[in-house]
């Protein structure tokens, strides 16, 4: 395994941002490469824990180093400025990092940092990003590819997570790694994490286990590993989204990833003074809840729920 | 004048969203009137176009009987970013001129932005006024994309802006209020000037009269009296050079925004006050005017400190 530097900014009163990258070297020349992108942004946890345990598991759980047949680079933290003072987005600006791709060597800072970034992780076979939904809610993980014309869903499937997104490209969508990485060559997925701030250890385990799965079915570490799910590719016509027609105190009372049936109450919303019940949410239809909202006070129309619908 | 609520959403807590529109036209009504909406506070740090509002509605209020057409005043569509200095809309963090066309059925930020859109739709001009943000200050200027330029441009003379800044079509810009609305068929015209977080009392004026003009010309409101039309430069006819922090620091600016500066200029330094050291001392690529300004001192490297607008052959 070899450290190497990405890239580096200074700062006139915070340590200079120094983002480092793990290389495993692979045996087999032949066999396809992966570059795999941690957090870009912070107030969340999974995409940078994922990452790092994927170096550990690299590092420590394979136990001969030929069984890492192609190159995998890990870079698990791209935003550390952001992640140390529970920012978002990039600290100064507040711009994301992942709307400046594929950057501008010449331009503003971040798109100088996207632009560095996008050099090291270039020409790799695979480019797997650890992302978060950037609405307001959490979800099971799944991965989102994007309808670019680009998109590789069968590879996709083997992460064995219960969803595939195949998800419509919006103009804002351009400026993402995902695309960009796609539009040079690189077969990019994003695997999206469960917006959590704190580890929760079944969803980690499952996002980590994902990604392992992936590299030992595209040959890119030779690993047993079990099978996961036989990934379901889920469009827009697939997905119920479930509104809340009032605002208030948000309690959701169905888990995600739970079936549940038509017409049974998944969720409620209180009065945030008076403390009733104002309002009980229903399933609109059978199927697999995916999302829910993750703050405890919810707006007006808002979605609380996506489900994905079954029978 | 009418005030209507354009979008109004319950809060979780006591309270309750609006965003508001006023209107004004002749007292008597008639048909086929010409339209125009003016827009701000799109993003909740920038300030300069809720003076401009303010003017042209104390303006209008007084001048009731000149008013021969429809004019509709938004000046704070994202209501909640503006009274907590918030750029985006709070809590989703969502640039909201990077949020259209919305739809009624998405979350809070795109149920606003569809709103305005289908609010103002219908309008024959809409200006959607921006004051930079709080790390630049700059000149009265329109921004237009190239695709709509034909349409656009011709109104954008009359608004009494120094700067045309005409700019290839950008798909991550289709979902803006003006690219929306273009292609509605509003002409829409995007203002940049000042600086986020204050006001300049003098553009707030000079962008008045420009309305004023505007409307003038287009019959919208019928007097005798001069407006301030003064011409802008055109991008088309030179260049804009772009100055960038070469270093992370402080930054110290040894010239005036609006300044007419010469090739070499120094622009200013950029320092670190632990050591006292200059890190870096800033010099103008080009001669031209300095129509970008850094207002918020903390650099990166990359960090933007200047434009300036200057003639191509002074590139060599
Ligand atoms: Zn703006």
């Amino acid at each position: 395994m070899k450290k190497i530097e990405i890239l580096r900014i200074n700062s006139l009163n915070r340590a200079p941002l120094i983002v480092e990258g793990y290389l495993f070297e692979g045996s087999n020349p032949d066999a396809p490469t992966v570059a795999i992108v941690g957090a870009m942004e912070g107030k969340t946890i999974l995409p940078l824990y994922t990452a790092s345990k994927l170096v550990d598991f690299l590092k420590n759980s394979i136990s001969e180093s030929k069984n890492i047949l192609g190159n995998i680079l890990v870079i698990p933290s791209i935003n550390h400025y952001a992640l140390n003072i529970n920012e978002r987005f990039w600290p100064l600006d507040k711009t994301n990092l992942n709307t400046m791709f594929p950057g501008y060597a010449e331009g503003e800072t971040t798109q100088r940092i996207a632009k560095r970034l996008f050099d090291a992780i270039s020409g790799y076979t695979h480019g797997i990003i650890l992302e978060n939904r950037e609405d307001l809610s959490t979800c099971f993980p799944y991965v989102r590819l994007f309808q670019s014309g680009y998109e590789d869903i069968k590879n996709a499937k083997k992460f064995g997570y219960k969803i595939v997104h195949h998800k419509e490209l919006r103009p804002t969508d351009t400026v993402s790694l995902q695309y960009n990485w796609q539009l040079w060559g690189t077969k990019a997925y994003s695997v999206m994490c469960p917006n959590e701030t704190q580890i929760d250890m079944n969803s980690s385990n499952e996002v980590l286990e994902g990604i392992i799965s992936f590299l030992s079915k595209n040959k890119i570490i030779k690993y047993k590993v079990l099978n996961g799910f036989e990934s379901t590719v889920v469009t827009k016509e697939d997905i119920e989204i479930v509104k809340t027609p009032k605002s208030g105190i948000f309690i959701p009372t169905k888990q995600i990833g739970s079936h549940v049936i038509k017409d049974e109450t998944i969720g409620k919303i209180i009065h945030a003074i008076e403390g009733e019940v104002i309002h009980k949410i229903v399933a609109p239809s059978n199927g697999v809840i995916a999302c829910h909202y993750k703050n405890g006070l919810i707006f007006e129309n808002a979605v609380s729920f996506r489900i994905i619908k079954s029978g | 004048m009418q005030i209507t609520e354009i979008f109004s959403s319950q809060l979780p807590v006591g309270e309750t969203l609006s965003i508001k529109r006023s209107r004004f036209e002749p007292t008597h009504k008639k048909d086929n009137l010409k339209r125009i909406s003016i827009v701000s506070g799109t993003h909740g740090d920038e300030l300069e176009g809720q003076y401009v509002i303010y003017l042209l509605s104390s303006w209008l209020n007084k001048n009731s009987s000149l008013i021969n057409g429809i004019i509709d005043l938004y000046p704070a569509v994202n209501a909640l970013g503006i009274d907590s200095i918030t750029r985006g809309f709070p809590l989703y963090e969502v640039d909201l001129n990077r949020a259209f066309p919305g739809g009624k059925e998405e979350y809070l930020p795109g149920q606003v932005v569809y709103a305005l859109a289908q609010d103002v739709k219908g309008s024959d001009i809409a200006i959607d006024i921006h004051s930079s943000n709080i790390f630049l200050r700059e000149i009265p200027q329109i921004r237009i994309n190239k695709e709509f330029s034909e349409f656009t441009l011709p109104h954008a003379k009359e608004l009494n802006c120094d700067f045309i800044w005409i700019h290839d079509a950008v798909t991550v810009l289709e979902a803006t209020f003006s690219h929306t609305l273009n292609q509605m068929g509003t002409r829409t015209l995007v203002v940049e000037m000042g600086v986020g977080m204050r006001l300049t009392k003098e553009y707030g004026v000079q962008l008045l009269n420009g309305i004023l003009n505007l409307m003038k010309k287009e019959g919208i409101i019928t007097t005798d009296e001069k407006f301030e039309s003064r011409e802008p430069f055109l991008s088309e006819i030179g260049e804009v050079f772009y100055i960038n922090a070469p270093t992370s620091g402080l930054f110290v600016p040894e010239l005036n925004h609006c300044e007419v500066i010469t090739k070499n200029a120094k622009i200013g330094t950029i320092v670190n006050p632990l050591d006292g050291a200059i890190l870096e001392t800033i010099y103008a690529p080009s001669g031209g005017i300095l129509f970008t300004l850094r207002e918020y001192p903390i650099v990166y490297e990359g960090s933007l400190l200047a434009r300036i607008f200057g003639n191509t052959d002074e590139k060599n």
